[in-house]
Order: C-alpha cells, then sequence, then structure tokens
C-alpha cells in the first residue's frame, strides 16, 4: 500500500512540474539580460541601479516559484549572498573615498570629475555615474533575494516549541 | 456654487484621491486586530503619499501652451513646443518606495518571529497571552 | 463595535475635516506656474519708474538689494547681473562660490511688472538642474544624474536603509542547517 501510494504521488507531480520547471529555466537568463539592460542604459532612457537590481532579484524569485524553497534553496548559499550585500555598499563609498584622495588639495567627496580617466571633465562624470549604478544594482540584488529566501523558508522548531509548520 | 465644484473639487482632484486612500489607510493601521492587515494598511497609506507627490510635478496642456513631457532631454521635443516635467519628485520618491520595501519586509520578519513564540497573529490573544505569563 | 475602532473612526473623521479646510492653499493639477515647479512669490515689490530704466539698462537697483538683504539672504545670494528676459520680465543672476571647479553664475531671481509696481519671485532650485544639466554631465536622463550626482549623498544613505533592512531580516529569521541535536 505505501509503495502504491508514493508511485502514484509521483507520477501526478512529475505530469505536472515538467513544463513549468521547463519554461523557468528557460526564461531566467533573458530576465536577467533584460536587468543588466536596465542598469547599464539608466543614463540614456528610463531606468537605472535601483530598478535593474529588483528586475534582477525577481529572476531568483521566479526560480523559487517554479521549483520549489528546497531545490532552489540550495543553489544560493547564504555566505555568498550576504558578501554580496556590503558588496555593493563598498563600491559606493569607495568610489567617494577615491575622489577624494585623487582630487589633491580640493578634497571633494563623491564628485566624479577628479577620478583619473583619460575624458574630459564632464564626462568623467557619466562614467562615475555608471560605476555608482552598479554597485547599487549589487546590492539591491542580493537584499532582494536573502529577504525572499528568509521569509520562504520553512524553519526547523526549536526545542521545546511544539510541532508548528 | 459652481465655482466651489470647479475651483475645489474638479481642480485638485489629485489631492482628494489621495486623502480617501490615506484615510482608508490610517483607519486599517490602527482598528483592525490582524497584525498581517495592519501591514497592508500601512502600505496603503506609504502608496497615497507617492500618489500626492508625484501628482504635484506635472504639468497640464493650458490654452495656448502644450503640456509636459518626460524628463529626459532631447532637442526635437523643444522645438515642438513641449516642456519638462518636473523631475525633483520623482527622484525623492525612488528613495521613498525603497524605504517603504525595507519597512514592509522588516515588519514580515517580526510577524513571522511572534506566530513562531505565540502561535497567533490576532493582537487581542497576543495580549491576553502576555497578561498570563506577566502575572 | 470595539471602542479602539470607534475612536479610529472619530479620530479619521476628524481628520477628513482639517484636510478640507486647508484644500485652498494646494496648487492646482498641473500649472505650470506652482512653487515646486517654476517660482516662489516673494511679496517684495518696488515702484516701478525708476527701477524698471535701471532694469532695463543692466544695472541691478539698490533698493532691490537693501529690501532683499532686510529681508534676511546671505551676502553670496544677492543678485549682480540682471538680464531682460522679455518686455517687463527680468532675469537676476547670482555668482556663487563655488569651489571645486569655477564660479558660474545662477539664475536666481525673476522681476515682472504688473501694472504699476515690480514684484520679485525667485526660482526653484529645479530650474538649475533642468537647463543647465545636460551641460554639466553628458547623461540625457534627468532623474538618474540627479540622483547620482547633484544628490549623490543621500543615494548613499538610501543604499544604507536597504542593507540595513536586509541584515535585519538576516539576523531575525537566519536559514539553519539541519544540524543534529548534540548537547
Amino acid at each position: 500500500m505505501n509503495t502504491e501510494k508514493s508511485e502514484a504521488g509521483e507520477g501526478k507531480k512529475r505530469g505536472g512540474d515538467v513544463i513549468v520547471e521547463t519554461v523557468s529555466r528557460l526564461m531566467v537568463p533573458f530576465i536577467q539580460l533584460f536587468a543588466l539592460y536596465v542598469i547599464i542604459h539608466g543614463a540614456g532612457g528610463p531606468g537605472g541601479g535601483f530598478q535593474g537590481g529588483v528586475i534582477f532579484g525577481a529572476s531568483f524569485v521566479l526560480l523559487v516559484i517554479a521549483f520549489g524553497i528546497v531545490k532552489a534553496g540550495d543553489r544560493f548559499p547564504e555566505g555568498i549572498n550576504t558578501a554580496l550585500t556590503s558588496l555593493g555598499v563598498y563600491i559606493y563609498a569607495g568610489v567617494g573615498l577615491l575622489c577624494i584622495i585623487l582630487s589633491l588639495g580640493v578634497a571633494q567627496y563623491l564628485n566624479y570629475g577628479f577620478l583619473s580617466l583619460p575624458v574630459h571633465f564632464e564626462e568623467r562624470r557619466a562614467l562615475g555615474m555608471d560605476l555608482v549604478e552598479i554597485g547599487i544594482g549589487i546590492t539591491v540584488m542580493a537584499v532582494i533575494t536573502s529577504i525572499f529566501f528568509n521569509l520562504v523558508w520553512k524553519r526547523e522548531p526549536e526545542g521545546g516549541g511544539g510541532e508548528e509548520e | 456654487m459652481e465655482w466651489v465644484i470647479a475651483d475645489i473639487i474638479l481642480a485638485k482632484y489629485n489631492y482628494w484621491v489621495s486623502i480617501i486612500l490615506m484615510l482608508i489607510g490610517f483607519y486599517a493601521m490602527i482598528a483592525k486586530g490582524n497584525l498581517v492587515k495592519k501591514i497592508i494598511g500601512l502600505n496603503i497609506f506609504q502608496t497615497a503619499i507617492f500618489l500626492f507627490y508625484i501628482s504635484l510635478a506635472d504639468i497640464r496642456a493650458v490654452i495656448g501652451t502644450k503640456g509636459g513631457t518626460e524628463p529626459i532631454v532631447s532637442e526635437e521635443i523643444i522645438h515642438k513646443g513641449y516642456v519638462y516635467v518636473n523631475p525633483l519628485p520623482h527622484v525623492l520618491i525612488l528613495t521613498a518606495i525603497v524605504v517603504a520595501v525595507a519597512t514592509t519586509a522588516v515588519a514580515l520578519a517580526l510577524i513571522i518571529r511572534m506566530y513562531e513564540e505565540y502561535g497567533t497573529i490576532e493582537e487581542d490573544e497576543i495580549i491576553e497571552k502576555e497578561r498570563e505569563l506577566g502575572v | 463595535m470595539k471602542l479602539i475602532s470607534l475612536s479610529a473612526l472619530l479620530f479619521v473623521i476628524f481628520l477628513g475635516a482639517l484636510f478640507i479646510y486647508i484644500a485652498d492653499d494646494i496648487p492646482d493639477f498641473g500649472d505650470p506656474n506652482s512653487p515646486p515647479n517654476r517660482y516662489v512669490n516673494l511679496s517684495i515689490s518696488m515702484d516701478a519708474a525708476e527701477a524698471a530704466t535701471n532694469l532695463n539698462k543692466g544695472v541691478v537697483p539698490e533698493e532691490l538689494v537693501s529690501k532683499l538683504e532686510a529681508r534676511g539672504f546671505r551676502e553670496d545670494e544677492l543678485p549682480a547681473k540682471v538680464e531682460m528676459v522679455k518686455e517687463g520680465e527680468w532675469d537676476a543672476f547670482i555668482i556663487p562660490e563655488e569651489k571645486h571647479y569655477y564660479p558660474k553664475e545662477q539664475k536666481y531671481y525673476f522681476i515682472k511688472k504688473e501694472g504699476d509696481k515690480l514684484w520679485v519671485y525667485r526660482y526653484a532650485p529645479i530650474i538649475r538642474y533642468i537647463e543647465e544639466g545636460h551641460e554639466e554631465t553628458e547623461v540625457p536622463n534627468m532623474v538618474t544624474y540627479i540622483l547620482a550626482d547633484y544628490r549623490g549623498y543621500d543615494t548613499l544613505g538610501e543604499v544604507t536603509v536597504i542593507f540595513t533592512a536586509g541584515v535585519g531580516v538576516i539576523l531575525l529569521l537566519r536559514r539553519r542547517a539541519k544540524r543534529p541535536e548534540a548537547r
């Protein structure tokens, strides 16, 4: 009885999930490509760091919806996610500190005109803005991913808490 | 009476829509007992504020001039006679939306922890259990 | 009904009445001359006859400078140059001390002749971002260059807010691996 029930259960599960799993696995790279497009073309049209980061995080949420939290959650280890959240803030504050170091004497925080790139003063501001938007996108992507995974993960009940699901 | 309808109600209908949404969200935050409904009321409140603030930035077509267009600099639009919409409220509301997302995330995490501790998310039952534990 | 529902309803009705009371001061929807969009009325008026000839020649009249100083504007916010926009409307510029590149003149006051007097307005700070933003930074999108360049420090605080929210959620609901109960 036990084996029959488990086999019938497995057959039903296999039939419904193939389409959703395959299509979402195909769609995820294109969603991430669109997110990178929105981050980098934030200077020429609508978009920017926050918007692109959220779209990037939405692609990981799609993976969790299609595959279930246990299978998809094993692919994103918690340590790398937490490191990525702080990497974006480092990039942003680091660019500002670099502008203080490279602007000898005037010492202005986050004035991208003093970065040492081989173009004239006004265009350096545009390139500095792109660097900063990339940092924002990385942080927002990692934070949205980690918030979603932590809210959905089923927790093991601690000792003495009772059987709660 | 026509000046009341035309000047106050019809000329500022963005203000009235925002006020109604704001009061609905505020009532839900205070009067409902379920904790998740309070968070939903908080989100409705914040959405009403965003709507009002961005609608202050719009420029509409008066007789003789054309209306406002999107705030991306381009030469052809200026020659046709359009003006740019004020972009400063858009910038401030981008920051405010991110703050709303952060607040909602931490509030939902707190609700999950409270459910694991007390077994319920109704406010009255939590107060009852706290009173029993306290005494 | 419970006591808190009733008192919440009464408070909401009171707030609604307060909002209706102040509805006269809110600017119209889509008004191109409202204070956030173009200029703010400073309520300073001067006599038209002698000041207009001074302004037409491009000289800042003494009366304007003294009245602005009496209102409370600082030393480097007083007008230094006047230009004519149309018949009866003038723009007054100031030259602030911008330390980073060069001190550049900036459009600050707007003087308009209505009837017998000249009224002084002050431009909103958005005018500088719209008109000179594309030259100073070679970026067409206004929202992006205001966020990341002119107000870049606020965006750093913004990223800190969302970083703090992520850290808060991780601390509250950490994903623990299934460890065996070893006591």
